[in-house]
């Protein structure tokens, strides 16, 4: 048992019950509104889904759509596990961040947007002619239709697991997820398209060129995009306490929203340039889009960090873990790495950081309490300090 | 939220039998996404469309090829070479419109004759478009041989024509696909224009 006080006790109890960690996500929830909205919104997307392929999987773009299926099932993997890491500090549950996936690769691609951007694009047409919608179109369409698709899933995860999705940053994570399940379903749809605008010719070929264009831009695509209008969204409603930054939340949301248009309209924004033309996506809106992506990942986690520090302080308290690990386990980027050379040993520091976060996450599924879980967690990481 | 047993509403909160505190959230996607699904298409049928060609337009088809639209039809999608922008022949559809008719061009990349192409096209399509009509030669005036093949039925009348953009290596050349289609009754009423249009297309200025 350890000896803790009053004071950072009753400061842990507050940062669980507010963060919400290690409370239970239940997908099936048939008295919930959202619930229902959920499974209309996925059911005619996949009724969409079904429409759009359904014609080429049975006849001539088999090969197409089947390649672009296996290719970015396989791009999938390294993204999964990149954005694992990512969903550090009060972790989502798995399960809500799939269902956040399915959102976002069927419900917001297949019944929002594709009807969304198709209307849109013929209005801009009709607006600005066929050589100005060719140029603006597409960004002045997507931003609007995709990024909303997409935010619309997280209010509906918010009411599906209110407890939960508290913070900026698990804005932040579950718009990953959303964006990253939206960019999977959009290159398989690309890939596709591209096969029928060769009528069928070299299909494994053009799955392959989009798996190599798509791939390769993904890495700044709806993932980021969404990851930082989703905790615009989050700091707009401000649901943890002292987190409600309505200023901050429309900006981020513009910022993604911008760089969704810039890297759309790329051709038409630096038009009076062809150098530019083809080098700015890469060498200008990349490093902007990963500079906005990190400083709104640095913002939203301070919420994050501070309930990790206040779970923990009982334990700081008991000696249990050192102030160094405190900092590594709640602390950014740069705290793991000055933990790291302090241990001496890469992968020391990153077994203690990971057990200093087991032992959060049991501290926090027990609400508190003392449980088996909790002491073994406990144990292990005292045993690991004696190593 | 609930009682402390998972599902189960407080009887103030339900409604139905659903939960009334999720009602707000549940109707703003609800209200938002049909916004976003009915509501561009309701405001883009309110607006027409007012890109009517004129005398003297020329169509860019890109790589220096052109095609002279029949004049007073809607031009949809394209670039008329006045535009200055840049086509890709592969890449940029071209869209006419008049009454129930509508005139589009696809250019793809494909190693063959424009014969070959139009089997790709065909084997490609769908198997009911029944496009029975036997291939005829079609010679534009600058020169380019294209393959035409047609149909009739009770859906309207459907025409298509396939080009390679180039009569001196027309092998490795972009493919060029027109497709016209008709609501029934139309198609004699413009077959002039879709003829001066088609026999008006010409291959890239290396040509």
């Amino acid at each position: 048992m350890t000896i803790t006080t009053a004071d950072a006790k009753a400061a842990q109890l507050e940062a669980i019950d507010e963060s919400g960690w290690g409370a239970r996500f239940t997908f099936f929830q048939p008295h919930n509104p959202a619930f229902w909205v959920y499974v209309i919104g996925v059911g005619a997307g996949a009724i969409g889904m079904i429409k759009y392929f359904g014609p080429g999987l049975g006849g001539t773009y088999r090969l197409a759509v089947t390649s672009g299926i296996v290719f970015f099932g396989i791009y999938l993997i390294p993204w999964l596990l990149f954005l694992r890491r990512q969903n550090r500090y009060t972790a989502q549950p798995g399960k809500l961040l799939a269902t956040g996936f399915v959102w976002g690769a069927v419900a917001a691609t297949f019944w929002i947007a594709l009807p969304a951007n198709t209307a849109l694009l013929e209005i801009w047409t009709k607006l600005l002619g066929p050589a100005g919608a060719n140029t603006w179109g597409a960004g002045f369409s997507a931003p609007i239709d995709e990024e909303w698709s997409k935010g619309l899933g997280l209010i509906l995860l918010i009411a599906l697991a209110p407890r939960l999705v508290r913070s900026a940053y698990d804005g932040f994570i579950i718009g990953a997820f959303i964006g990253l399940g939206f960019q999977v379903s959009e290159d398989i749809l690309y890939a596709y398209n591209n096969a029928t605008a060769s009528f069928g010719v070299g299909q494994l070929e053009s799955s392959l060129f989009i798996l190599a264009l798509r791939g390769f831009v993904g890495i700044t695509s709806h993932a980021l995009f969404s990851a930082v209008f989703c905790a615009g969204v989050m700091w707009i409603l401000g649901r943890a306490p002292g987190e409600r930054r309505v200023g901050r939340g429309i900006l981020a949301c513009l910022a993604a929203m911008f760089l969704h248009f810039a890297w759309d309209d790329a051709s038409g924004l630096f038009r009076f340039s062809t150098f530019l033309t083809i080098v700015a996506p890469y060498l200008i809106l990349m490093p902007l889009a990963i500079a906005v992506l990190l400083v709104v990942r640095r913002l939203a986690s301070a919420k994050e960090r501070t309930w990790m520090r206040e779970l923990l302080a009982p334990e700081v308290e008991a000696g249990v873990i050192d102030p160094p690990l405190l900092d590594a386990v709640s602390g950014l980027h740069k705290d793991r790495r000055h933990f790291a050379k302090l241990v001496h040993n890469k992968r020391r520091a990153r077994h203690l950081i990971e057990t200093a976060h087991d032992l959060a996450q049991e501290i926090a599924v027990s609400a508190g309490h003392e449980t088996p879980r909790v002491a073994h967690a406990r144990a292990e990481l005292l045993r690991l300090h004696r190593t | 939220m609930t009682t402390g047993i998972p599902g189960w509403v407080p009887v103030e909160h339900r409604w139905f039998g659903l939960d009334r505190r999720s009602l707000k959230p549940a109707l703003f996607v609800l209200i938002v996404a049909l916004l976003l699904i009915y509501g561009w298409p309701a405001l883009n049928a309110v607006i027409p469309w007012d890109n009517a060609t004129k005398a003297g337009d020329v169509l860019d088809l890109g790589d220096g090829a052109t095609a002279v639209p029949p004049v007073g039809w809607q031009l949809e999608s394209g670039a008329l070479v006045s535009d200055r922008t840049e086509v890709v022949p592969t890449q940029d559809d071209v869209k006419l419109a008049k009454g129930g008719t509508t005139i589009q061009m696809t250019g793809a990349s494909f190693n063959g004759t424009a014969a070959q192409f139009l089997d790709q096209v065909l084997t490609s399509e769908d198997p009911e478009a029944h496009i029975s009509g036997a291939p005829a030669t079609l010679t534009t005036t600058s020169g380019l041989v294209g393959v035409v093949r047609s149909a009739s039925g009770t859906g309207g009348d459907e025409l298509l024509a396939a080009f390679k953009m180039s009569q001196s290596a027309p092998a490795a050349a972009p493919a060029l696909l027109v497709d016209v289609s008709a609501v029934p009754g139309e198609f004699q009423q413009v077959s002039g224009e879709i003829e001066a249009f088609l026999r008006s297309i010409t291959p890239g200025a290396n040509e």
